[in-house]
């Protein structure tokens, strides 16, 4: 499915800026078709099923949210937010209706690259394998057994910690917000305790760093600044040639 | 403990004696007698000589009654009556008892002496007087319920026209006038004014009933003391380091103005030291115009603080609208670029040299683009400062068209360029021009369909010319139209999505058009959509000397 020639749909009003994406992806081996409003975003959507949206959410027509919505009713498409809106809420909210990741205009063409691969890979099966595990570089959680392993060895981790990992590891290639990650361990009404996640985290960073990833965790699961957190394997050297299957 | 005053009137009537007081009895049968002020004190001998009179009335009569009626009581009842109507329960019994003396002495055998010669009449006396006495009290209860019940008419009354005023005035400066002549005028005080501070040196004026200079706040007044358990009264108060006592002449009373224990000031009310206290109705009305006037004072307050507050939170929602804008604004071109030059970057790409030429024509145009943004903000700063400095020369506006079109990103629509040959060249700042023809270029590319046109005319008569930029988008609807101009302002949209953009083109546009003696305005466009018309001063055309066409060029800049 990330095989050269993934189709993308690029929506962005911005004539230029499309067609510069346009051409660059092709370059980098996706096939991609293009929108310049909501209204041809959701037509190119239900005549094209792209494998992966580029979505700018300021639109002239409808607001690029409701896109993302109507999108996510039908399917898990990943979608990757582009906007030059800068306010944190924005981001949040395009998160929270169902977006994949978001990256903040003016982007390095190569950085939103990586994080279409990123994507990519993560819907790609590279984070579930045959066996059931979760991997991360050389971290494995066994959700049957509840055991943590980094490059064999155990990890101890509290209820808590476990459950926050496990999240975080099945979202590996998203950025995945506080509040959602709130909800999913601690409950609905915790969504505000941003501090209890602020600890955890924390934690859960010192024990695998500890346990032998070292310094390279704070990439592995990167804090997005006000929105919330992005977990992505280890990034190789940048890669050099087409993306290939993850 | 302060003392009770002493302001020449009785002792202040507390309800608990209400029914029986003879005080308050003197004082409703003085007023009943003289509505204006007539002070208690002189309702004594009132008194004595209207029952006087009552008796020698009746007695008067006896001598006709003797011979007509057989039996005289009835008559004294009468008369027990009546003054018992008039002037309350003491009064009434007394007149009982006059009665008894009366009769027994004309009617009770023997005649003309007080003495009773029959046990009989022992009781027929006793009973007459017993009676008179019950007679005498239920008239002279009657008499105070009616009075009573009239107090309370004018109390509330005045307590509605206090509120009425309160409730159609916007401001306590603009009720308080009002209140206090209503104030004044029921409960008889020679001058009434209110004051706002936390005590009563501070306080500022803030009306009065006198025309005269304030009065300094007196070396002692009476306050209206209002405990939450017990009825109000005033005590006699000292202030340290106030003014002299005035108190020869005339008492002050103040009631302190509190809304939830905070001090606001007082209600202040002058009356003559030879007047009575205030009764309980006149009381009562200063008390609950002090609690109105307190409310209102604190409905002024708030109403301000949210006035402010509300005056701070749009301006700061502008700001952070506006710096919101103008952040997309600029991040926009600026992600285009970083996307031209980062696609050229990638070394693992080989882009063809069209390809180059494009993605450089690109930045360029991008560049541009935020070039325009920053100069529109500074604009618009110029155009608010008027600090605008056109260089007017003679310029061919064919020309300026073209060249802002040839700048502007079409984004794949076609900007047509329609102007005639013969159009007269323009007195225009060249700057100034293109960056009003770059501005509508830019809306109509954004906001409009395919297809945008220049048009031109000249209008000889007013020897102007006439530029206009039309697209066929979706327009603007009439009502927006006379505001499109305005700083800030974004058409509103049906869907009721904001549209991008700060809202200050259009007014960039407007504020250099004024400055080169030009007009602007908007219609709807023969296309479908918006037309925005730019009428601008013709070059004068010299008297012809050689030059072929007549005019004045100037190099372009």
């Amino acid at each position: 499915m990330t095989a050269p020639g993934a189709w993308l749909l690029v929506v962005d009003d911005e004539e230029p800026a499309r067609r510069l994406l346009r051409d660059y992806l092709a370059r980098r081996g996706y096939r991609v078709h293009e929108a310049a409003s909501a209204v041809e975003a959701l037509r190119a959507w239900d005549a094209h099923r792209p494998d992966l949206v580029l979505l700018d959410l300021g639109l002239p027509d409808l607001d690029g949210v409701d896109v993302i919505r109507r999108i996510r009713r039908e399917a898990t498409t990943p979608i990757i937010v582009l906007s030059a809106r800068g306010e944190e809420r924005d981001k949040v909210v395009g998160l929270e209706a169902g977006a994949d990741d978001y990256v903040s205009k003016p982007f390095s063409i190569g950085e939103l690259e990586a994080r279409i691969h990123a994507v990519m890979r993560r819907l790609g099966g590279a984070d579930t394998s045959p066996d059931g595990l979760l991997r991360l570089g050389s971290i494995e959680l066994d959700p049957a057994r509840r055991a943590v392993t980094v490059a064999g060895n155990p990890v101890h981790f509290s209820p808590r910690e476990y459950e926050l990992l496990k999240v975080l590891l099945s979202n590996q290639g998203r950025l995945v917000t506080r509040e959602r990650l709130l909800r999913a361990v601690w409950g609905l009404e915790y969504t505000d305790a941003r501090e209890y996640l602020h600890v955890y985290v924390g934690r859960l960073r010192r024990k695998l760093s500890e346990a032998g990833i070292g310094p390279l965790i704070e990439q592995m699961i990167a804090t997005e600044t006000g929105i919330g957190y992005r977990v992505a394997a280890p990034k190789p050297d940048l890669p050099a040639d087409a993306p290939t299957a993850g | 403990m302060p003392a009770q005053v002493d302001n020449g009137g009785p002792p202040p009537t507390l309800p608990a004696a209400r029914g029986t007081s003879i005080e308050a009895m003197k004082q409703i049968a003085a007023r009943r007698l003289a509505p204006a002020r007539v002070t208690a004190r002189r309702s004594g001998p009132t008194i004595a000589a209207a029952m006087f009179l009552a008796l020698a009335g009746s007695t008067g009569a006896v001598a006709i009654i003797r011979a007509v009626v057989p039996n005289a009581a009835p008559v004294y009842l009468l008369a027990v009556l009546t003054v018992g109507m008039l002037f309350g329960t003491v009064p009434a019994v007394l007149t009982s008892l006059a009665a008894f003396l009366l009769y027994d002495f004309l009617f009770v055998l023997p005649v003309y002496t007080f003495t009773i010669a029959s046990p009989d009449e022992w009781l027929n006396l006793l009973l007459l007087v017993a009676v008179a006495v019950v007679i005498g009290r239920l008239a002279a209860l009657q008499t105070e319920r009616a009075q009573e019940a009239a107090d309370r008419a004018r109390e509330a009354e005045s307590l509605y026209r206090i509120t009425g005023v309160l409730a159609s005035t916007r401001t306590v400066g603009e009720a308080t006038p009002l209140v206090l002549a209503q104030l004044a005028e029921t409960t008889a005080m020679d001058r009434v004014w209110f004051g706002l501070g936390p005590s009563p040196t501070e306080e500022r004026i803030v009306a009065d009933t006198a025309a005269a200079e304030s009065l300094p706040v007196p070396g002692w007044h009476v306050v209206l003391q209002r405990p939450p358990d017990r009825p109000a009264h005033w005590v006699r108060t000292h202030v340290p380091r106030a003014g002299s006592p005035r108190a020869a002449l005339a008492v002050v009373h103040r009631v302190r103005v509190e809304v939830a224990g905070e001090a606001l000031g007082s209600l202040w009310a002058l009356r003559a030291r030879a007047e009575r206290e205030p009764d309980r109705a006149e009381t009562r009305i200063l008390s609950a115009a002090a609690d109105q006037l307190g409310q209102a004072v604190v409905r002024d307050r708030l109403a301000r603080e949210a006035t402010n507050a509300e005056i701070l939170r749009e301006s700061d929602s502008l700001k952070s609208a506006l710096l919101d804008s103008v952040s997309h604004d600029l991040r926009t071109p600026l992600a285009t670029i970083r996307a031209a030059a980062g696609s050229m970057l990638d070394r693992s790409i080989t882009w063809t040299q069209d390809e180059q030429l494009d993605a450089f024509q690109t930045i360029d145009a991008e560049a541009e683009r935020m070039g325009r943004l920053v100069r529109n903000l500074l604009d618009l700063s110029r155009i608010e400062g008027g600090a605008l400095r056109p260089e007017l020369a003679a310029h061919d506006a064919g020309e300026l068209a073209r060249q802002a079109a040839g700048r502007i990103n079409p984004q794949g629509k076609m900007i047509q360029v329609d102007l005639p040959e013969t159009l007269p060249a323009v007195l225009v700042d060249d700057v100034y021009l293109g960056q009003i023809l770059a501005n509508l270029l830019e809306n109509a590319v954004r906001y409009g369909g395919a297809t945008i046109v220049i048009r031109g005319r000249d209008l000889p008569e007013e020897s102007a010319v006439e530029l206009s930029v039309a697209d066929d988008g979706e327009g603007v609807p009439v009502r927006a139209l006379t505001h499109l101009f305005d700083k800030f302002y974004q058409v509103p949209r049906a869907d009721g999505l904001s549209r991008r953009g700060m809202g200050i083109g259009l007014t960039v546009v407007a504020g250099l058009a004024h400055a080169m003696g030009g007009t602007v305005h908007a219609e709807g466009s023969a296309l479908g959509g918006l037309t925005v018309i730019v009428t601008l001063r013709a070059a004068a055309v010299l008297p012809p000397d050689g030059d072929e066409s007549g005019l004045v060029w100037s190099e372009a800049r």
